[in-house]
Parts: C-alpha cells; structure tokens; sequence
C-alpha cells in the first residue's frame, strides 16, 4: 500500500449511528489530524484520528508493502468494510491471530469493547475445544506458520478447557501463544500460573493503573491486590506477562509512567501494551475529538517518565497502518533505563520510503520481527532478535545478559466506529478467528459489525 | 564476531590537550563510542561540505586532523580527488594508510602526522584545506586557520565542518578540560568562525547548520556511555562512565537549546575576484561569492 504523502487524504468510514459506509476524508486541523464525512441521514461527523500532523507525516516513511496470506476466505463483493474476511482488498497477511473463546466473564467492566459480564445474554456463547482447534487450523491454512495467537474472551481463563485450549495452540508450532486475562484466576488458583508455565505461555494481563478510581471507572472494582498477587504468581512460576492497559481521557493517563515503572522493575513483566480505550461496546462518555491516539500515549509516557523515554524513543510498527501501532525496547539493568532506538538508527533499516540500501539484512530482519504486531517482550524470539541487533551494531557481548530481558513498551490505537479509516484497515495484521474459519480484522469486527453477528450465529447454533 | 566493553581509559588534557584529543580519537573506547562515525552526519554531511565547497573531481584536497583517514579516502573514491591527511596521532595515520593501500588508493592518498598548526606542506599546494570537527579542539584557531590559509592556492578553498557554541551559556562543566575532547569546550559559534576567517582575508560564501545531526550522535554517546556504565564492573569504569554519560546529557540538552549545534563553512579568499572566478567553482558558487563581495563593498 503505499504511503500517504498529502492531507486531505480520501478514504472511507462508517457512520457510528447507521453503520453505513461514507466516503471520508483525513484533514489537518490545528496540526492534528481530524477524521471526516457526512452521513445523509446523521450529519457531519467527525473524530480525531492522530494527535499530531507532523508525527502523522512522519510515522508514513514506515509504510511497507503487505504480504499476502496463503489463503483468503471471502470474496470482494460491496467493498470494504463490508466483504470480511480476508477478501481479496486486503493488503496485509495476519500477524497476530485472536480467538475470544467465550463471552463469560467473572466481571462485569464498564469498559469492554467485548461487551463481556457475568449475567446471562440471549447472544452469550462458549466455544468448544473442538471449534478452538478448527479455527486455529484455518489460521495456519492462512498463514502456513502463524507467529502468534491470543486466546480471549469474555474472560478467558474461566472456560473449563482454556488449558487444552491453549495447547492446542501450541501444538500447532505457534511460537507465541499468549492469554488474555484480567488475572483473577491467575491470583486465587495456585495451580494455574505453573499450569501456563508447563505449556510456554505468555500472559497478556489487563492492568489499567494503580488509583482505586482508576479501577472503579474501567474495570468497576478494586482489583490492585489482584493483580499484584497474579503477576507475584506468574513470577514464582517463570510465566512472562505483557501489562495492557486500557488508557482512557481524563481516568488514568496520569499513571501511565508508572505503570512502565511497575512493569520493569517486576521479575514477571517483559512489556506494557497501552491501548485507548475504544468507543465501541461499553465505554464511559467521550469527546470523539479529544480522543487519546498513540501520540498523547506516548507523550504522556515521556512527559511522566522524562529520564528514560522521548516521542522519537517510539517507532512506527511498520507491518500494520504506521499510525496503529508504535513500540520501542527498553534495555534496563535495575538502575538505568536505555531505548533501544537510542544505539541503533532503526530508521535506517526500517523506514521503508526512502529507498536506501540496508546496511545489515541480519539486523533489519531482527528489527522487522521486534516491530512488529505479533512481538512480545521476555519471549525467546524476542531475546534472541535484540541480541542479534546489538551484536549487528557492535555492542559488546556483556550486553546480551541485558538484551535479553529488552522490555518492550507498545502504544496501539485500535479503531472503533468513530475512527474506523478503511485505508488502515485494509493494512491491519491483528484478526478475529472467528469459527466459520473467517479472518476478521480485529478493528473491523469490533467497529464494522461482525462482532454482533458472529455472536449472534453462535448464540443461535447453541440454543 | 565477539566484541567486548572497551577500556575507558583517564585522559590527560592538562599537560598535552591537543595530543591527548589526538590519542582519545585513536582510542577503541571513543571509536566504539561513536560508533565509527567520528563526525555528526558521518559520510552524508562530508559530502554535503564537499558540495558547499565547491570540490570537483580530481582537486588536490588536505584534511586537517584527518584521523583514519575516512573523510579523505571517501573524497579520493568518489571524486577522484588527490587527497592528504595530516594527524596528531600516529597510530590514525598508521590506520589511515593502511586503509588507502586496502581500497588501492594510495596512489591518490597519501597522510603524514603532524600538526595542524604547523602543517607540514609547503605553500599554496591545495586546492581546497578542510578541517571536519577539528577546528574547535585546536587551541590557537587562528593560526590552524593561517595554516589553511598558506597551504591552499589562490582562488582556493577552506572548508569547515565544526561545532558551534555559544561558549557564555554552556554549563561550567562543559567548558571544562574534560570538555574539550568531545568537541565541546573551545568550540565557537558560526560568526565566530566566520569572523577568524575574515580576520585572515578569507570570506564565507556558504554557511550551514545541521543542530540535528549533532544531536543524533550525542544522542549515540550518550546511550552508549549509559551502556557502558551498565556493563561495567563497580568501581572505577564505571564511575568514569557515569561521568562521562551525565556530561554527554549536558550537551544533548544544550543542543536542544541552541547553544551547541554544528556547521559547515565554505570561505574563499577575498583578494582577488579573478581568481575565484579561475578556480573552476561551480556558477551558483561563483554567483554567490560575487553577492557576497557586492554586499560588503555596498556596506563599506
């Protein structure tokens, strides 16, 4: 695809009252960049997509050409977003596959983008150990040898056969299979941490900051004790964690430098995902025009910890829309703290516009891999690219004893119905598996429809 | 390939501050930390100082404080020029030739030590004397200057690529001995160096700041000092390394304020017109320098 060089730029979105597609134009206003179209029935509607212009223009030079899957499920017929997936406009294989084995839940969030909770709905469902495995064969059919996969839900770690469920994935040589999880289990049954241990597993760990507000606004209860003993568990154990926080305007955008403290200096964590919360399913009141994206993120990041992180520290991740995803690594000893992008000019391997030679294909085929979608800190790969990168530009070999535990910090804005930019999302490489054996784009299915009537399908078949 | 964390050697500035510079630049410690890029801007800004010189095939071109001899071999290979370095420092010109004989350019390159402020080669031999990220560590600028000046033909050129700082706001520490060696302590701002140069009859035509690419590599030294300071046993290496690591931060946050930032500088001698005009350099070059001299002769 290639990369967008102008604003105004014309793509397509959705109304987020109809749902019915709209030609839609990205423009610069007051150096952020605005999200617009005119719905005939609903007006002009109109969100903030990138929280700054330059930065906007900037993270384009780390637009790359997709790769395409081995195999597409649907056909193109109405145009995206309406042909999911993956149709043949898709420009962008799966990196990291999801599979959201219930919609369950042992709590009940006032954010949840899953619409998730512990009452009984009419559109509930539970997937079988059965359909998990289908859908994971029609993942490697698709991608041959997928790099990752995370099982989800609801809440995941409460279906009775996540464990099989989880090997199952494994079993099929995915090297990163990760669990989505709120830690409750994790915190009051002993056996579970060591259990994800014996099967390589990577936790992926809801964890939105440390105020009791905080708590009560995302997740409506107190769960720091929770999630402390959860993550003291996956230590104990040797399970490697991933904190995601959902960071939403005006809850917890204070303590996303702690949070990064938190995470590197707790033996389990190896990396912090934070996530704006999308205004799709259950969200609290929100300005579509005072939205977080991964610029306010990351700004916030650099503002509350200025002694280890700077904006340029954060790199566009260069397998999805560059405007989605941005990552940087973190080399920390206990005291100090430096950004990988700091010791490797990564612009040079990986900004793909302009059309230099690359000065080492060893080092640009381990930075493609840490930046990219289906990456997670602590994980073998992950180690084992950054020492490969630190020996391709002459660090001495002390180093890879730190390289090793590189701690990754993400930024990633997914799409809701307010945000939805087709010309992103023809480039997404994060999918819903869903058991039909479709590959969903994740900001599709949440945004475009899918997820009600999948849930829908499911719930019928069940009843 | 293995590598280890080099020694971080103590330096000597106060009894020999232009040798000690010489020895540090030669030292496995500072290549590593630079990363082999001993200047901001490595190879894209010597070509661009190249360009603002004016220098074309085939001109005969001395660097001044050459160190291994990379800028002056890049100019042999890729403008066929007739190159010399001169250097303090015996084992970079030892390096120096051995890499000519390596790309087989020694018969276009061709490096001595000695010292730029009494440069071993007899007047007017050069087409163009260029001095990279050198200038601010030389203690008596306006004799390196005046040596330029005398080794370069009439109607030639001097070109400088060089820190710049406003030496009144730079933090005590900066300014320091300890300084000097990075390229910090007695570097002088853009009209300073302009003014040397006119001070000895020669004119800028041509001045550039690139602030960013300085920061980029203080940025470099700075991460890898903090690296270092990381992999280094407690004690003395690492004391050494924190030290120089909390001084690089200094200078990254001066350059984020303006008051460190990098140059290039291209100067003709304001003699003769004719002779600049004779001296094959490019038309915009030539049309610039004759702004120039109408300017100051309408200020006069």
């Amino acid at each position: 695809m290639a990369a967008r060089d102008t604003l105004p730029a014309a793509t397509r979105s959705i109304c987020p009252h109809c749902g019915i597609t709209l030609d839609a134009e990205l423009v610069d206003r007051g150096g952020r960049v605005i999200l617009r179209r005119d719905c005939p029935e609903h007006g002009l509607i109109e969100a903030l997509a990138y929280g700054d212009t330059a930065r906007w223009f900037d993270a384009q030079r780390y637009e790359r050409p997709g790769a395409a899957p081995l195999r597409r499920q649907t056909a193109t017929v109405r145009g995206c977003p309406s042909d999911c997936g993956i149709c043949p406009e898709h420009a962008q294989h799966t990196c990291l596959g999801i599979i959201e084995v219930n919609t369950g839940c042992n709590l009940d969030c006032p954010v949840c983008f899953a619409e998730s909770g512990t009452g009984y709905r009419p559109d509930g469902y539970s997937l079988t150990l059965a359909q998990v495995e289908s859908m994971l064969d029609a993942f490697v059919a698709a991608e041959g040898q997928p790099e990752a996969v995370q099982l989800s839900g609801g809440e995941p770690s409460i279906h009775p056969e996540i464990l099989k469920m989880l090997a199952a994935a494994k079993a099929r040589g995915i090297p990163l299979v990760m669990l989505n999880t709120n830690g409750i289990r994790l915190a009051r049954d002993p056996r579970f941490a060591p259990a994800l241990a014996a099967l390589g597993i990577h936790v992926y760990l809801q964890f939105d900051g440390f105020d009791d507000a905080t708590h009560l606004a995302i997740r409506g209860r107190r769960l720091q004790e929770v999630k402390q003993r959860a993550l003291d568990r996956c230590a104990a154990a040797g399970v490697g964690v991933s904190l995601a926080a959902a960071v939403e305007r005006g809850i917890n955008e204070h303590e996303l430098g702690a949070i990064v403290r938190f995470g590197v200096e707790h033996p389990a964590v190896n990396g912090v995902f934070f996530q704006p919360v999308t205004h799709t399913g259950r969200h609290p009141a929100f300005d579509p025009l005072d939205r977080l994206t991964n610029v306010e993120v990351i700004r916030g990041v650099c503002e509350q910890l200025p002694e280890w992180f700077r904006e340029d520290d954060f790199v566009a991740v260069p397998c999805c829309s560059p405007t989605c995803r941005a990552a940087t690594y973190a080399l920390y000893d206990g005291e100090d703290l430096v950004p990988l992008p700091r010791l490797v000019d990564i612009d040079r391997y990986l900004g793909f516009v302009t059309n230099r030679a690359v000065p080492d294909l060893d080092v640009a085929q381990a930075l493609s891999g840490l930046f990219s979608a289906s990456a997670a800190g602590g994980t073998e790969r992950t180690a084992g690219r950054l020492e490969c990168v630190a020996c391709g530009v002459g660090l001495p070999d002390e180093l890879q004893q730190v390289a090793a535990r590189g701690f990754m910090v993400v930024a990633q804005d997914f799409q809701d119905e307010w945000t939805l930019d087709v010309a992103k999302l023809r480039k997404c490489c994060v999918g819903e598996i869903v058991p039909d054996g479709r590959i969903i784009p994740f900001c599709a299915y949440n945004a475009a429809g899918y997820r009600a009537q999948v849930r829908a399908e499911l719930a019928a078949a069940t009843t | 390939m293995t590598r280890s964390l080099p020694d971080l050697a103590p330096l000597d500035f106060e009894t020999d501050p232009k040798g000690c510079c010489a020895r540090l630049y030669e030292s496995d410690a500072v290549r590593w930390l630079l990363d082999d890029q001993l200047h901001p801007g490595g190879d894209r800004l010597t070509r661009r100082l190249a360009q603002l010189a004016g220098i074309e095939r085939g001109r005969r071109v001395l660097d001044i404080a050459c160190g291994s001899g990379a800028t002056a071999l890049l100019l042999a290979r890729e403008l066929e020029c007739e190159v010399a370095g001169v250097d303090l420092g015996s084992r970079a010109i030892e390096h120096a030739v051995d890499a000519a004989a390596a790309a087989g350019l020694q018969a276009r390159a061709r490096f001595v030590v000695g010292d730029a402020e009494k440069l071993p080669f007899p007047d007017a031999g050069f087409d163009v004397a260029l001095s990279e990220c050198s200038l601010c560590t030389f203690p008596d600028k306006r004799r390196a200057i005046g040596e330029m000046a005398r080794v370069v033909r009439p109607g030639g050129t001097i070109a400088i690529a060089d820190i710049t700082a406003d030496l009144d706001a730079l933090p005590a520490q900066l300014r320091s001995a300890a300084a000097r060696v990075a390229c910090v302590a007695d570097a002088r701002s853009a009209d300073d160096y302009a003014s040397l140069l006119r001070a000895a009859g020669w004119e800028p035509v041509a001045i550039e700041t690139h602030d960013d690419e300085l920061r980029a590599m203080a940025d470099r030294v700075e991460a890898r000092l903090r690296i270092a300071r990381m992999l280094a046993p407690p004690g003395e290496q690492r004391d050494r390394a924190a030290e120089a690591s909390a001084l690089a931060g200094m200078a990254i946050d001066a350059i984020a304020r303006g008051t460190l930032g990098y140059a290039l500088i291209a100067a003709r001698r304001l003699a003769s017109w004719s002779d600049s005009a004779s001296s094959g350099s490019s038309d915009a070059n030539r049309a610039a320098l004759g702004e120039r001299i109408c300017a100051q002769l309408i200020q006069a």
